[in-house]
């Protein structure tokens, strides 16, 4: 028995260390991609060496007339909400600056005028879809760590689904060893776990425009995700990708995201579908619900919600460029696929 | 008079005394009632705004029979001490209130007074009056987040509905 088990122990080890000496272990991915962000970080803030002032000017329901002068290329919106009530901090999303959304860590770089946007507005589209996408971008954070370092995960391309859709996705490619691997209800239930943690910590995700030569740098370890670098940057008018950071890891995103992971209340990863055989391996999806702090739902509604949200999201081409205007009507999940649990 | 217990045991001597005595409370509730007529929204004592809140009930309905009929003017002219509110009440408050049976009045709860004598407060107005709302107005937003999901799940439902029937 001690013979057997020495010889599973052993074979662990040179199974790991052979992974090892292929690619780096998660973590020190992990270190290598925020410390080349960093570096990206104090590079871009070294372009402001004098302090300059600029005029802020608020807009928004008992703003009229406020006027900020704040400081060039180093004040954000979210140093505008702190100068006004703690209500503003508390509660404002997104940004919108000289009327194009704007991420709340992101340094202003010239005079302007500002919107917080919250939840509760009379047109909230844009800081829900920008919740959405945030919502996504923590649950690939939380599958990208939960695996033992023997595990290669590799996120895919975040797809964009609107809110009436049920549920936020992020396709993912797990390592070939588990593609036998169905998840588990308890699975899933530590992977709510570790969001929550992170949820707790109440990180902010830190914008960043790069040009894609620093973005490839910093994904120099993922196929996919360089791929992904070319196609934004191609994408994008200017030719730069926007990184976020939220702890220690790095994601890259179409659009904007929300402020902080405290913003979200209610968080649940709710299934992990298996897709067609891609050609970076077996496809998945992993879907999960979540509401915020400002508009939480009774249990009874989110019994119902979080049922919803366990059938399959169809993602049709169509959905991502909808997303910017009116949700649409024609994404609801068919359901091809019977849930995993239960 | 209602019949409850507390009117049994007081032996029938349950209405509200104010004032020095019924000339002194009929003078009291004309002048609060006065007030309320010119500013349309006051704030009086929680007794007194329950007192007056019948009277000014009664006054719109007078109104309501307009300047020419003689009993209406009579007890217009009683029940207001200032005479330059009478055109007021026949020419805004009576056709503002036209398609109204009842209910033309609206008391809310305030405070205990703090420096006095710490008696119950009120505010008493005339619904349909300029000032800001008494009471937050509930607003429904169909965009907000939690709304879009349920509108989802409601489509959803409502597919699968029409599926099975078919």
């Amino acid at each position: 028995m001690a013979c057997k088990t020495a010889c599973q122990m052993l074979q662990r080890r040179l199974v790991s260390s052979a992974a090892t000496s292929a690619r780096l272990s998660s973590a020190e991915l992990r270190s290598r991609r925020d410390s080349l962000f960093s570096q990206e970080q104090a590079r871009q803030r070294a372009l402001y060496p004098r302090v300059e002032k600029i005029e802020v000017q608020m807009q928004g329901p008992g703003l009229q007339g406020t006027l900020l002068v704040m400081n060039k290329g180093m004040s954000t919106p979210h140093s505008c909400a702190r100068h006004l009530t703690e209500w503003h901090m508390d509660n404002a999303v997104l940004a919108l600056v000289d009327g194009e959304s704007w991420p709340l860590h992101k340094p202003l770089t010239q005079s302007c005028s500002l919107t917080l946007l919250t939840f509760k507005d009379a047109n909230p589209l844009l800081a829900n879809q920008a919740y959405w996408r945030s919502c996504a971008a923590l649950l690939g954070q939380v599958l990208q760590n939960a695996f033992k370092d023997e595990y290669t995960v590799e996120l895919l391309k975040i797809p964009d689904v609107p809110v009436t859709s049920g549920a936020f996705v992020c396709d993912v490619v797990l390592d070939q060893q588990l593609d036998s691997w169905t998840p588990s209800e308890e699975a899933l239930r530590s992977f709510t776990r570790d969001a929550q943690q992170l949820i707790h910590k109440d990180l902010p995700w830190e914008p960043l425009e790069v040009a894609p030569s620093v973005a490839l740098d910093i994904f120099a370890h993922s196929r996919f995700k360089q791929t992904e670098v070319e196609e934004l940057a191609a994408q994008s008018s200017s030719g730069t990708v926007s990184l976020y950071r939220c702890g220690d890891h790095v994601t890259l995103s179409e659009g904007p995201l929300v402020a902080r992971t405290g913003l979200c209340m209610q968080y649940e990863v709710t299934a992990i579908h298996s897709l067609e055989q891609g050609p970076w391996g077996l496809h998945r999806r992993a879907q999960g619900l979540s509401l915020p702090q400002q508009l939480q739902a009774h249990h009874t509604v989110w019994r119902k919600l979080r049922k919803r949200a366990e059938k399959l999201v169809e993602v049709t081409p169509s959905s991502a460029s909808e997303t910017a205007a009116l949700p649409s009507e024609d994404s609801h999940p068919q359901n091809p696929a019977p849930p995993t649990q239960q | 008079m209602r019949l409850t217990l507390r009117a049994l045991i007081s032996h029938g001597r349950v209405a509200r005394r104010m004032g020095l005595g019924p000339e002194s409370r009929i003078n009291m509730l004309r002048n609060i009632l006065t007030g309320l007529v010119r500013h349309e929204r006051i704030e009086t004592t929680r007794a007194r705004a329950d007192e007056v809140q019948f009277y000014a009930e009664k006054l719109i309905d007078y109104g309501k029979r307009g300047d020419t009929d003689e009993k209406a003017m009579h007890m217009a002219n009683f029940w207001l001490t200032e005479k330059d509110l009478l055109p007021k009440l026949f020419k805004v408050l009576a056709p503002r209130f036209e398609n109204q049976r009842k209910g033309y009045t609206r008391i809310a709860r305030l405070p205990n007074r703090e420096n006095l004598d710490r008696a119950s407060m009120a505010v008493l107005e005339y619904k349909g009056n300029p000032f800001p709302p008494l009471f937050p107005i509930k607003q429904e937003n169909e965009l907000t987040l939690i709304n879009q999901l349920l509108k989802g799940y409601r489509e959803e439902k409502a597919q699968l509905a029409g599926q099975r029937e078919s």
